[in-house]
């Protein structure tokens, strides 16, 4: 099977103010599928405005390849790239109505008058919008500025769609409602999403394939559940949800676990695939793999963040080293300051980064 | 207690604000009514004759009244207000062209010497009129061109084009970019894109600029006094030449006017762009 969007060996260099040069894009592969919500996730800086501005065309890159359907893009001005795109501003015309912006792609094209009202009806329909079609942008909230946005970019229907930080502007409801929506929407359009983000929330949420980058290059993809349980190196897994990592040293093997101990003494038991003994290792433990009674961490809970259904709790091992987060369910007798408490987890549950 | 004070004071220095302003205004266009025509400032009745003198209405045979020294004919008013026009109208658009253009390719490209360029462009607005005036002449008469309506629209445009430069400038920069990203994405050329997004988007500037070049062109004395030949006499050059043999009767009717044409065009203006935001 061939990916419908394949980059090869991107580059893209930028002069910094002080003359030297930046790396904004180091040698990017990625392939898209014909029908995958594939989110480009990082800090900012890390190239996914790069890259997506890349296969948008309004970028050019100084070296490697962008192909879509097999066809190089690499010669291609942004207004003849079969792709369309959502902005983080919108970038909607003010000075026309909703449904002539909807229709933009479609005026320009010179379709038939027909042909113009049944798409233009159909994109608004989709995004629910109907009847809105004779207002003007500044006359609509910013939940259906996004959606004017999104049905300008789908009424060509293009094969792939690229979305730049499209949810940023929204307060937090009516994102997490617009996640759900997209993520319906692409289904049901049965085309690839390119969509940029920093919010590692939002990636989870909606994604086939998360490729997190960093410093102009992929550190890890893969699906949410693998990045968030499996995550290669120290950066992905402090970036990618809440976690705690702890730097040991393998003591020993015993069957299939290995125990580590930490340089403060407090021992852990791990999956032993490919640990040895003596060498040292990262392990990541999220929050969420304790229990507070019957392991063998002992410590203090140290503080308490109450979260409305979950309580966070930050406990001190007895051992010493870093405090330990946990997340526990919020129920009566919740554990105050200065209990004490001893975490247990399932050691299948620890993950050991491939990278320190 | 202090407050209303207060407010009473505001409003006495708003009053004698507005006052300070339009006095002047109001004075000539009441003299201009004044049937007085040895001194201006004395009320003699109320009479239209000084309109009807300027407009060639007036009982002519009377041509060897004291009247006929300061206009010596109707036809060289409507001639200096023809004149005055042409050189407004073909400056405005010959600047409102150039001077967009300038403001878009400065904006949206990045070519070598574009720091220099934008500097430049600021320099003949700060320029004293007088100098410019001077310098354009000079040139002029080096080149050998004829002193003519030509040289005075010559002579507009090199300090316009900056007006409207500047005004279409500010305009460009609070503009989203990711609107003409936007257009190209969904397919549109780059001369698509300049006519159904660029150009409305910037139409209350581009027309603020052109309404401001008109208002400056249809104004300018300093500058037109040095590079207007004989026979392109515009109107505040004719004015001028009116007053250096007098303040008379007839010049507060023409002012009157061109306060009434003025406030014509801004208004025209104001309801354009209301209509804009609409």
């Amino acid at each position: 099977m061939t990916a419908l969007l394949e980059i090869r060996g991107a580059r893209r260099r930028f002069a910094t103010p002080e003359g030297g040069h930046i790396a904004a894009l180091d040698g990017v592969d990625l392939d898209v599928g014909g029908n995958e919500f594939v989110t480009l996730l990082g800090p900012s800086g890390c190239g996914k405005t790069t890259l997506l501005r890349a296969i948008s065309g309004f970028e050019q890159l100084d070296g490697g390849s962008v192909r879509l359907d097999g066809a190089d893009l690499g010669a291609l001005p942004p207004f003849r790239r079969p792709l369309n795109t959502v902005f983080q501003s919108y970038a909607l015309f003010g000075h026309m109505t909703v449904a002539r912006n909807v229709g933009y792609a479609l005026e320009v094209r010179g379709v038939d008058r027909a042909t113009y009202e049944r798409e233009v009806g159909q994109a608004l329909e989709k995004v629910g919008l109907s009847g809105m079609g004779a207002r003007k942008p500044s006359q609509l909230s910013g939940g259906q500025r996004q959606r004017v946005a999104l049905a300008r970019a789908i009424v060509a229907k293009p094969r792939l769609l690229l979305l730049d930080e499209p949810l940023s502007a929204l307060d937090r409801n009516l994102r997490q409602q617009m996640q759900l929506e997209l993520k319906d929407l692409q289904h049901r359009l049965g085309i690839a999403f390119v969509f940029v983000t920093h919010d590692q929330e939002e990636a989870l949420t909606m994604s086939d394939r998360v490729v997190l980058m960093r410093a102009g290059r992929i550190e890890q993809q893969g699906s949410p559940r693998d990045i968030y349980r499996r995550p290669r190196s120290r950066f992905v897994a402090e970036f990618i949800g809440e976690t705690n990592l702890f730097s040991i040293t393998v003591e020993r093997i015993e069957g299939g676990l290995a125990v580590g101990r930490t340089a403060q003494g407090l021992a852990l038991w791990l999956p032993a695939a490919g640990l040895r003994p003596g060498q040292s290792a990262v392990a990541a433990l999220r929050p969420a793999d304790f229990t507070l009674e019957d392991g063998d961490i002992a410590g203090q809970v140290s503080r308490s963040v109450y979260l409305g259904s979950d309580l966070h709790l930050f406990v001190r091992p007895n051992a010493g080293g870093p405090e330990i987060r946990v997340t526990a369910r919020d129920r009566a007798g919740a554990p105050e300051v200065g209990t004490p408490v001893s975490l247990g987890y399932d050691p299948a549950a620890a993950h050991v980064l491939e990278e320190a | 207690m202090q407050s209303r004070l207060g407010w009473a004071v505001l409003t006495i220095v708003a009053v004698l604000f507005f006052v300070f302003i339009y006095a002047p205004l109001l004075v000539i266009v009441v003299t201009s009514f004044n049937a007085n025509p040895v001194n201006m400032l004395i009320w003699d009745g109320f009479t239209l004759d000084w309109y009807r003198g300027l407009l060639g209405l007036g009982e002519r045979a009377t041509d060897v009244s004291n009247r006929a020294l300061y206009i010596e004919s109707t036809d060289q008013l409507l001639a200096a207000v023809r004149n005055s026009l042409t050189v407004a109208a073909a400056t405005t658009a010959i600047s409102t062209v150039v001077g967009t253009a300038t403001a878009l390719a400065l904006a949206r490209h990045r070519f070598k010497g574009r720091g220099v360029y934008s500097g430049g462009l600021l320099l003949p607005m700060m320029m004293p009129d007088i100098v410019l005036g001077i310098g354009l002449l000079i040139f002029f008469v080096t080149i050998g061109m004829q002193l003519s309506l030509l040289t005075i629209i010559i002579g507009h445009c090199t300090f316009l084009i900056s007006y409207v430069y500047l005004i279409v400038q500010a305009r460009l920069a609070g503009l989203d970019p990711a609107l003409e990203e936007a257009s190209a994405d969904l397919g549109a050329s780059e001369w698509t894109t300049f006519r159904k997004v660029l150009l409305p988007q910037l139409a209350p500037g581009i027309l603020g600029g052109a309404l401001l070049a008109f208002v400056i062109s249809m104004d300018d004395l300093v500058i037109t006094y040095f590079i207007a030949g004989t026979g392109s006499t515009t109107l505040p050059v004719y004015i001028f030449g009116m007053i250096r043999r007098g303040v008379k009767p007839e010049i507060n009717a023409i002012a009157t006017m061109i306060i009434l044409a003025s406030i014509l065009i801004a208004a025209l203006g104001l309801w354009l762009r209301s209509r804009k935001t609409d």
